[in-house]
């Protein structure tokens, strides 16, 4: 029974493997760089120092809490820069995804749609939809490596008082961007309605 | 638990040691039996000679093709079985196996010929329905997917994301609901994603077996659709020189490119084997566009040894598989109005109009290494098996990303499992007849960091201990086998929540499990297996932790979701646990039936099943959620019960030596008997018709023809549909159109029925065999329901294939 000789140190020693090696490891913290819940917007008015910011947040990022949105006011007849910014700050993350727009602003582009009345300039309705990309209907104040428009800074002019809503869709289009893409093109990472009061 | 394995341990070897070893070599008394026939009809052979090497002692067949050796004084030894016009074939016996079946091919066949020892089935269950692949089946379509291949097999359908990563279905179910057992060890990734194939490459098997019916006796957790056994080619002893097999295929539709080579040898003590293969496989078309980034690379190999001596027989072997997969660009989504326009698009979005082999994101990463240890100790009367599996199975999932989290895989999982299996089948018992065997498994679950996103999965470890006796006997009218089987399992979960706070679980689980079985002869030809069995297996990691958006759903574990006031649902911020939200096994009683008719002329299969699935886990809508990416419908992990039935039938008739013909039909019903719906992504039934010739002419040593037509059906039995652009609608307009209720429903209906039409013709020129195939020869645009691409793209379109093998 030569066998069982080397058989049963062998099972004990599995015995042995199978109990002793349980390790306790927590996966590694991680910085969320795929949510975004948080978006402020940014009119800064070419004269005056009132400054108008809308926020957008969204506490538990991919869970079902209800977000906050601000509504967007503006005074009438005025000149406005819009900048944006967009963040990760479920739990206890800052994670900045601006800065990761930036890095990559030639497969990024923010495309905008609003009530037709609400401005002065650029008029029409904005530049979402199939086959409505013309440029010169947003007033894009930044480039890509390209020079294609990327739209984290943008200007706007308000005309007379009214309400109606604001769109900003953000297109993650990598190797695709160009002077001809769409909202049809690419991948929403932001898709936000606002609501817009002129004042 | 340690205790009790201990003393099975020791209980087993007892039993062993003291199990009387039959000695013939003072009295001459030992003696075998068995049946030598043709094996193509099927049909005994007459006057075959068996002659035992070294001896002068041998045997002729009588008309029944039986022979029977007598006072041997040896309880091994190795025979040589010929006949005039046929391959002859060496075989090294030993008593264990009382009964054998030589299988012989003629000489100018594509088949070898064969041994078959005992008649006992793959599984070792005598009641369960199994179906076999064979050598030369699989070798026509060895370079496919695992679950491709199986779909050979009347039942076995596939769930698909692409055509690359393609897993099995089994009567309706997949992923943690069926088992493969790849060279006699559970195979073990990560198989909660329903886009997560089994990391298995086809080529490195000798033949696969199904087993439908009851089985989890046998095999533990997760065998509750079926088994899937694939055995490696079998390294026999005495082969007298190298054998091998070195083959090539080049295929049209995505200009594929696949190798492979094997080699083998046998001396009198030992044996060994060596396989290599590769695959290069760039975009797939469709009939009127590319699948852009489809392409798929792949490099296995295997090294096995064998040695025998005596009583012993001893395996080693070790295998790797590695994969680089695409998945199509155009799938990925970004909100529902995304997906609104990729369904509606004729052709998928980033489709590029020239063909390439590059692989970009999305793809899949995976790398698949088992080390095996096998061992069997032979009594005459009975036999000692032991295997231990090592596997290591590493797992990256590349996605669309913003920046430099490209070149990060957003999934990257190690997962490492030991499993032990020990099998004792004991001397016969007053006509009892079975085995007894233990089971150990050992998996430690890793997230390898640097993802950039929080783990989709927690890190675990988890032990499992089984033990099962099955046992048969016959009785005056039938064979009766009955099974029980008891498992638990401990598992220590470590998680992150989306806030990146941690969750620390400890999760303990145990069942029983049971099998009831008969087997009857039904006259010369017919066979009766009937079977009924329980099975179960614990939630899966996914199925309890998931949390957010994945693909085009947005989905809530079990344990992270929780019902609000007013009967809403929502994702929980802390994770529940088994106290504050109790989950229960899933369970499953499947009864099966299956005839058997087979004579030389006919071969039919009937058989019908009936599965219930209690506390079956699903996905269920919860309602819509708010993002930043605009609304979407989440989906939420629960618990039902399901009932499955359906039918398999196949139909062969021998119409002369040169032509056969071959009908085939599945059919499949599957209903949540809770809440009176129907699932998303149910296999859809299926009828077909194959047409075989098999001559040797025009010089050949022989052709071999076939054309095959099928026809899947519509799925009729499938949830409402409710499309992406109706949601966003309502949303906009403030009513609803998702609440949190057990009404299914899916984006888009099943695709309509489609046929597809195949052939292949092999030509045999002594040891070359030249083969030329053809898929989807009609080059029919048709849309698969169980394939996730279904939204976005058609199924590929012609491909034709030609292959030269030369054997040696």
């Amino acid at each position: 029974m030569k066998v069982l000789r080397i058989t049963i140190p062998v099972l004990l020693l599995f015995t042995v493997l199978f109990t002793s090696c349980s390790d306790d490891d927590v996966p590694e913290a991680e910085n969320e760089e795929e949510v975004i819940n948080q978006i402020t917007l940014t009119f800064t008015p070419s004269e005056g120092t009132e400054v108008v910011t809308a926020t957008y947040y969204d506490p538990d990022g991919e869970g079902t809490e209800k977000p906050t949105q601000d509504d967007i006011v503006l005074k009438a007849n005025t000149e406005y820069t819009l900048t944006m910014s967009l963040k990760n700050t479920v739990g206890d993350e800052n994670e900045d995804i601006t800065e990761e727009i930036k890095e990559e602003s030639d497969a990024h582009m923010f495309f905008f749609g609003f009530t037709e009345g609400l401005f002065s300039d650029p008029q029409g309705t904005g530049n979402i939809g199939a086959g409505n990309r013309d440029d010169k209907d947003i007033n894009y104040e930044d480039k890509d490596v390209n020079s294609l428009p990327l739209g984290l800074t943008t200007t706007w002019t308000t005309a007379e008082a009214k309400s109606g809503n604001f769109r900003i869709i953000l297109k993650h289009q990598p190797n695709l961007k160009s002077e001809s893409t769409t909202t049809e093109d690419g991948q929403s990472d932001v898709d936000l309605n606002w609501k817009i009061e002129i004042k | 638990m340690k205790k009790l394995g201990l003393i099975f341990i020791f209980s087993l070897l007892f039993s062993v040691v003291y199990s009387q070893k039959k000695d013939c070599s003072l009295d001459c008394s030992c003696s075998f039996d068995g049946v030598i026939t043709d094996a193509q009809t099927g049909e005994p052979l007459a006057y075959a000679s068996v002659q035992v090497k070294g001896t002068e002692k041998g045997a002729l067949t009588n008309e029944k093709g039986y022979f029977i050796l007598e006072k041997l004084c040896s309880q091994e030894f190795d025979i040589l079985v010929s006949y005039v016009g046929y391959k002859s074939v060496v075989h090294h016996h030993d008593l264990f196996h009382k009964h054998m079946n030589v299988q012989l091919a003629e000489d100018d066949m594509i088949l070898e010929s064969v041994v078959v020892e005992g008649d006992k089935q793959q599984s070792g269950l005598s009641t369960a329905a199994e179906n076999k692949i064979s050598k030369q089946e699989l070798d026509l379509v060895k370079n496919e997917s695992l679950g491709d291949v199986l779909t050979n097999i009347t039942g076995v359908s596939t769930m698909k994301t692409g055509a690359n990563i393609v897993k099995p279905v089994i009567h309706g179910l997949y992923g943690n609901r069926i088992l493969i057992i790849n060279n006699g060890i559970r195979h073990e990734g990560q198989t909660w994603g329903s886009d997560h194939a089994p990391e298995i490459d086809v080529s490195q098997a000798d033949n696969v077996t199904v087993v439908k019916g009851a089985s989890a006796v046998k095999y533990g957790p997760d065998a509750m659709g079926g088994v899937v056994i694939l055995n490696p080619p079998k390294m026999e002893l005495l082969t007298g020189h190298l054998h091998g097999e070195a083959g090539v295929e080049a295929g049209s539709n995505g200009r594929s490119l696949n190798g492979n080579l094997l080699l083998q040898e046998g001396y009198k003590k030992w044996a060994w084997m060596a396989q290599l293969s590769g695959r290069q496989q760039g975009d797939m078309k469709t009939p009127d566009y590319y699948l852009t980034n489809t392409g798929a690379r792949e490099l296995s190999y295997m090294a096995g040894t064998r040695y025998h001596h005596k009583n012993i027989d001893l395996q080693l072997s070790y295998s790797h598989i590695g994969q680089e997969l695409g998945v199509l660009r155009g799938s990925v989504v970004g909100s529902l109005e995304d997906l609104a326009l990729a369904m509606q698009s004729e052709k998928p979005a980033y489709t590029n109009s020239d063909f390439s082999y590059d692989i970009n994101n999305p793809r899949q990463e995976v790398q698949h290494d088992v080390v095996t240890a096998k061992g069997e100790y032979n009594f005459s009367n009975s036999m000692l098996k032991f295997e231990y599996g090592f596997q290591a199975n590493r797992r990256k999932e590349f996605d669309v990303r913003r920046s430099n989290n490209n070149e990060l895989p957003s999934i990257d999982l190690e997962l490492f499992t030991h499993t032990l299996d020990l099998e004792w089948l004991h001397p016969e018992i007053n006509g009892w007849d079975g085995s007894i065997g233990g089971q150990w498994l050992y998996q430690d679950n890793n997230n390898v960091p640097g993802t950039n996103t929080v783990q989709f999965v927690p890190n675990y470890n988890n032990s499992r201990f089984g033990l099962y006796i099955t046992e048969s006997k016959p009785l005056d009218h039938f064979t009766l086998e009955v099974g029980v089987r008891y498992d638990y399992q401990q598992a220590n979960v470590r998680g992150r929540e989306n806030d990146n706070g941690i969750y620390r679980q400890d999760l303990t689980y145990n069942s029983v499990t049971g099998l009831i079985g008969i087997s009857k002869e039904l006259g010369q030809y017919g066979h009766f297996r009937t079977s009924i069995g329980s099975a179960w297996r614990p939630p899966n990691v996914a199925e309890l932790y998931s949390y957010g958006k994945h693909e085009n759903e947005v989905e809530y574990g079990f344990w992270r979701w929780e019902i609000k006031s007013a009967g809403a649902v929502g994702s929980s911020r802390d994770v529940a646990d088994q106290d504050s939200k109790p989950i229960d096994n899933e369970t499953s009683f499947k009864w099966l039936a299956t005839y058997n008719y087979k004579t030389s002329k006919h071969d039919l299969e009937i058989t019908p099943y009936v599965n219930y699935m209690g506390n079956y886990i699903y996905t269920r809508p919860g309602g819509i959620v708010s993002t930043v990416r605009g609304p979407f419908p989440y989906f939420l992990y629960d618990q039902t019960n399901a009932l499955f039935y359906g039918l398999d039938a196949s139909y062969i008739h021998h119409h002369n030596k040169t032509f056969s013909s071959q009908v085939r039909g599945s059919y499949l019903y599957v209903k949540d008997v809770s809440s009176d719906a129907y699932f998303v992504g149910i296999t859809s039934n299926k009828v077909g018709y194959k047409l075989n010739f098999e001559k040797s002419i025009l010089g050949f040593d022989n052709v071999n023809a076939s054309i095959e037509g099928n026809y899947i059906f519509k799925q009729y039995n499938a949830p409402k549909v409710i499309s992406p652009t109706e949601i966003i609608e309502g949303e906009e307009a403030g009513t609803p159109v998702i609440e949190n209720s057990n009404d299914r429903f899916d984006f888009a209906p099943a695709p309509d029925g489609y046929f597809l039409l195949d052939a292949q013709v092999n030509v045999t020129m002594g040891k070359l065999i030249l083969g030329l195939r053809g898929k989807n020869l009609l080059n029919t645009s048709y849309r698969d329901y169980t394939n996730s691409m279904r939204y976005y793209a058609d199924e590929p379109g012609l491909n034709v294939l030609f292959s030269a093998k030369y054997k040696f």
